[in-house]
């Protein structure tokens, strides 16, 4: 159910990224800071499994990579997201507040299933 | 913050590889995030080394990234490629629509060279290529008899000789006689008596076909020829025809020829048998003829066919029948000699003579459409010299030579998509012009149909036409040196001696096939004219043919028979309009009957009997159509059924078998007529050739018809005054009057007759004169194209030289040495198509010899005037350069 790598629950990591270049286009180290600010610290964003998922969303057409000048003057790749990759960020938002919102209930629960009396 | 710098241009030119564009990026990762550790305090080297920690393994990631990468850019490639097909096709078609004049030509050129190609393919289909009715009719063959004294290559086969075949050869699984031709039999419908056709045919017949009912049943053979009530199966077109498709026709009886026969059976749609369209089939017993030993081997009048056993091939089939005929000749002696057994493939015998004609009409069509793409090559790699500066300036700003080359294609491809469409609207109609002129010349089940095949071979030549010549200013593209163009063209030089040299090519190949096709057409008009000038030796025009056919059941006796004729004869005479009347057992045809003939006296050539064509006829046959008397006398009153058989013979008999004189007076006998006792000869006349499309008369012989009487049927011939179609109403009434139940056949005027046997031979000479004629006009517009685009491009140094002090003269002669030296090579490379076509066509030539010295002139003085017409606007042009306006 967990990533190997990123110890990140399946589809988690494509969801952050597609979250992050919703401000706008961003480089692989900036969605990673940001990820990594955004969750405090929490979630440390292995760069092993980002790049990777940089390409594959690309090749999905989620999001478009396109070399630019970073703020200090560097070259480097920026990602943005693009329509289809705005329709994936809301549907997979929904689909992971339906799935949080679940597990939390359950999680939560204080009623005794019957073969537990 | 973030500016693109790098938007793609055109193709990808700025792409780089998949790995130095992975490693970029995670350097400029590891890169931020050392500068991070940096700013944390750690040192240099710390920083890099945490880093790098801190990623993990760079080198899987870089690998795996890179690999992604890859296959993204080849989705992309794969997407770029069919917008670009796209921006080529729409490209195509607006610089198709900028020159509309040329893209007209071209489609149009193109649509002739198609659309002549998809025709012709239509009919070569449906004759050589499409299946004959029958189940596994490859192992399907047709057995012949000829004769070694005989002038035809398939003759019919006795009873004898039929039943023989069948009963004593392995080769085959089955085999099975036929009547040789279809009949004429009278119906007797509800709505009055209706003229079908009608054969017999032994058992077996459908089973060696391997055809069976669509309804009811087939033929049992003899055993329906024994049972007490005849029966009979209808054609799939004479039941829709006649009983309205009823299915409940079955079991029904009908009244043919005054008999009656019950319907046993309705054959499937499309099936047509060997001996050509017949409406009705009825059951044959050979056991009944088989028992009269004169009827069994002397009369020759049966088809057969059979289906090779298993395993065995048509050669062997030959050795064994030709064993069996060299058997018989020695058991029947008397019958059976000098002659043998000839086995054919049943389709190559139901093609006859089609077959060479088709081919030699498919060979020009491809022709021309060969000169139609020589002529669109040329054209385009005109076009592509002329906007050499656009694609100079296109490759400047990094288009790649492939994509130039593929757009050229694409143009080109447009354009042969556009004349593709157009070539099957005109074969659509050409098929249409052909089923009208060729079907009497065409094998019975042949059906003329655009069919989805010759519209898949159309769409192919489309395609790899415009490829081809699409090909050659794509080569001339992607050789084109980018620099010496843009300065070449700024200064306006000369075209390049290489595409001068391709276009001299494809001018000389225009004109060499041209050559050829002009040559096969002349020859064939010449063979034409040879036939149709050449004297019948009768006067077809002006005369209507009529025959009477009366049934055995109600005129059982020759004198019954005689007297309604005789009626008939009368009757006809009196009518306003008439001439002449006379009566003969068969117009002159090449499917006359044809009888033994033996001579007293004379040992005839050959081994065996001699046959032929044999008539008997009224006194004044010929008079009414003109058949000149030479010697002695035609019959009169004196030739009285009692009297010595009185003979006629043509002028090529007396000459055959009397070549030194003497014989009239001779004794001769004609069988059946004359088979008891001898014949005297008493008159020659002028020869009649029975097969207009055959140059030389065969010996013929007539008897009175008043002597032989033991025929059932006589064609009658009006001489009219004015259409003789106007008579058929009146000499219907007056048949009709005598006896309402025979109808009168086939009221044809003679020269329709006699034109239709040209038919067969009039199509091949239409189609390849028009060939002839679009393959003339392709290459004067060729050699036009060449000539102008070349005047054009040297026009400055024209110009020049004019300024230099050249005459006009030296221009003019210039561009001619230019365009006559091409000229030359076509014409060279011309005399080698001539020998090819001359051998091509050498089984259709008639009169006239395959290097004929007056076609060949006539071919050349043709094409060379055609060229020179064609020369003269650009050689003008050229001399009318103003050097002034040139080099300003």
């Amino acid at each position: 159910m967990f990533d190997k790598e990123s110890g990140l629950l399946q589809g988690t990591l494509d969801l952050l990224v597609l979250k992050t270049l919703s401000w706008g286009p961003m480089h692989g180290y900036g969605i990673a800071s940001w990820i990594e600010g955004a969750t405090g610290d929490v979630l440390r964003v292995e760069e092993g499994s980002l790049y990777p998922a940089l390409y594959r969303m690309a090749r999905k057409g989620w999001i478009k990579g396109e070399w630019g000048v970073s703020e200090n003057n560097r070259k480097a790749k920026y990602y943005q997201l693009t329509a289809e990759g705005r329709r994936q960020l809301r549907e997979q938002t929904s689909g992971w507040e339906r799935f949080a919102a679940a597990v939390t209930r359950a999680v939560g629960s204080t009623q005794a299933p019957a073969w537990a009396k | 913050m973030w500016r693109p710098f790098a938007r793609r241009a055109g193709g990808r030119p700025f792409q780089r590889a998949p790995e130095a564009e992975v490693d970029d990026e995670l350097a400029f990762h590891l890169e931020q995030r050392e500068r991070e550790y940096r700013a944390r305090g750690l040192g240099a080297e710390a920083a890099r080394a945490a880093a790098l920690a801190r990623f993990g393994d760079v080198g899987g990631v870089r690998r795996e990234c890179a690999q992604l990468l890859e296959d993204d850019r080849r989705a992309a490639a794969r997407r770029d490629w069919l917008g670009d097909l796209r921006q080529d096709l729409r490209y195509g078609v607006r610089s198709a629509l900028r020159t509309p004049l040329f893209s007209l030509l071209a489609v149009l050129t193109l649509a002739l060279g198609i659309g002549a190609n998809a025709a012709v393919f239509g009919v070569v289909k449906s004759v050589l290529l499409d299946a004959l009715p029958y189940a596994d009719a490859d192992r399907l063959v047709r057995v012949y008899a000829q004769f070694d004294a005989s002038d035809m290559e398939r003759s019919s086969i006795s009873p004898g000789a039929a039943t023989d075949l069948a009963g004593r050869l392995r080769s085959f699984a089955g085999v099975a006689a036929f009547n040789f031709t279809t009949f004429d039999v009278a119906y007797a419908a509800e709505g009055g008596a209706r003229l079908l056709s009608g054969t017999a045919v032994t058992d077996g017949f459908f089973p060696t076909l391997g055809v069976r009912a669509a309804l009811g049943r087939t033929l049992a053979g003899a055993a329906d020829a024994a049972a007490a009530a005849s029966v009979v199966m209808l054609s799939d077109a004479a039941w829709r025809r006649e009983f309205g498709g009823e299915p409940g026709v079955i079991g029904r009886t009908l009244r043919i020829d005054r008999r009656s026969y019950e319907v046993v059976g309705v054959l499937p749609p499309g099936f047509v048998g060997p001996m050509g369209d017949a409406d009705l089939f009825f059951p044959l017993d050979l056991r009944p003829v088989l028992r009269d030993p004169a009827a069994a081997r002397d009369e020759h009048w049966l088809g057969v066919v059979g289906r090779l056993a298993p395993g065995v091939r048509i050669d062997a089939a030959q050795r064994e029948t030709d064993r069996l005929a060299a058997e018989l000749a020695r058991e029947h002696p008397g019958t059976d000699r000098g002659r043998r057994f000839v086995v054919l493939p049943l389709r190559d015998a139901m093609v006859g003579e089609t077959r060479t004609p088709l081919l030699v009409l498919m060979t020009s069509a491809a022709l021309v459409l060969l000169i139609a793409c020589a002529n669109l090559a040329g054209a385009l790699l005109s076009r592509t010299i002329s906007r050499r500066k656009e694609f100079a300036v296109r490759v400047a700003l990094g288009a790649g030579r492939g994509r130039l080359v593929r757009q050229l294609l694409t143009e080109s491809t447009v354009l042969a998509l556009a004349g593709g469409a157009a070539g099957v609207l005109l074969a659509a109609l050409g098929l249409s012009v052909l089923r009208g002129l060729a079907l009497p010349a065409l094998p019975a089940y042949a059906e003329l149909a655009l069919d989805s095949g010759a519209l898949l071979f159309t769409s192919l030549l489309a395609m790899a036409t415009g490829l081809a010549f699409g090909v050659a200013p794509a080569l001339a593209v992607s050789r084109a040196n980018v620099q010496g163009t843009l300065r070449d063209e700024t200064r306006g030089a000369s075209e390049g001696r290489r595409s001068r040299r391709l276009r001299g090519v494809l001018v000389a190949s225009q004109i060499a096939l041209s050559l050829s096709l002009l040559v096969g057409a002349g020859l064939l008009v010449r063979s034409l004219g040879a036939m149709a000038g050449a004297p019948l030796g009768f006067d077809p025009d002006g005369v209507l043919t009529a025959r009477v056919q009366l049934p055995q059941a109600s005129y059982p006796t020759p004198e019954r028979r005689a007297v309604v004729f005789r009626q008939l004869h009368e009757r006809l005479a009196a009518l306003p309009g008439v001439r002449g009347v006379a009566s003969v057992t068969q117009i002159p045809s090449p499917t006359m009957s044809r009888n033994a003939l033996t001579i007293e006296g004379v040992a005839l050539d050959g081994d065996g009997p001699t046959f032929i064509p044999y008539m008997a006829v009224s006194d004044d046959y010929f008079r009414l159509m003109a058949i000149r008397l030479l010697q002695g006398r035609t019959f009169g009153a004196e030739d009285a059924p009692d009297a010595p058989p009185a003979i006629v013979i043509s002028e090529t008999m007396a000459r055959r078998y009397w070549p030194k004189g003497g014989a009239v007076g001779a004794r001769v006998r004609i069988s059946p007529h004359t088979a008891e006792r001898w014949g005297v000869v008493v008159g020659v006349v002028r020869d009649v050739r029975v097969d207009p499309a055959l140059p030389t008369p065969e010996p013929m012989a007539y008897a009175s018809n008043r002597q032989d009487d033991l025929w059932n049927g006589r064609d009658f011939l009006l001489r009219t005054r004015g259409d003789p179609l106007a008579l058929v109403k009146p000499a219907q009434r007056e048949l009709a009057a005598l006896d309402p139940a025979v109808p009168l056949r086939n009221p044809t005027p003679l020269r329709a007759i006699v034109d239709e046997r040209l038919a067969g031979r009039r199509l091949p000479v239409l189609l390849m004169t028009a060939f002839g004629a679009l393959a003339l006009l392709l290459a004067s517009v060729g050699v036009y194209a060449m000539f102008a685009s070349m005047a054009a491009a040297r026009e400055r140094e024209f110009g020049v030289r004019v300024a230099l002090g050249s005459s006009r003269r030296a221009i003019a002669a210039l561009v001619l040495r230019q365009g006559a030296a091409w000229m030359a090579v076509g014409l060279a490379g011309g005399a080698v198509g001539v020998v090819l076509v001359a051998r091509l066509l050498r089984g259709l030539l008639y009169g006239v010899a395959p290097f004929d010295p007056v076609t060949l002139a006539a071919a050349v003085a043709l094409l060379a005037a055609c060229a020179a017409v064609a020369l003269l606007a650009p050689v003008r042009r050229a001399t009318r350069v103003d050097p002034i306006t040139v080099l300003r």
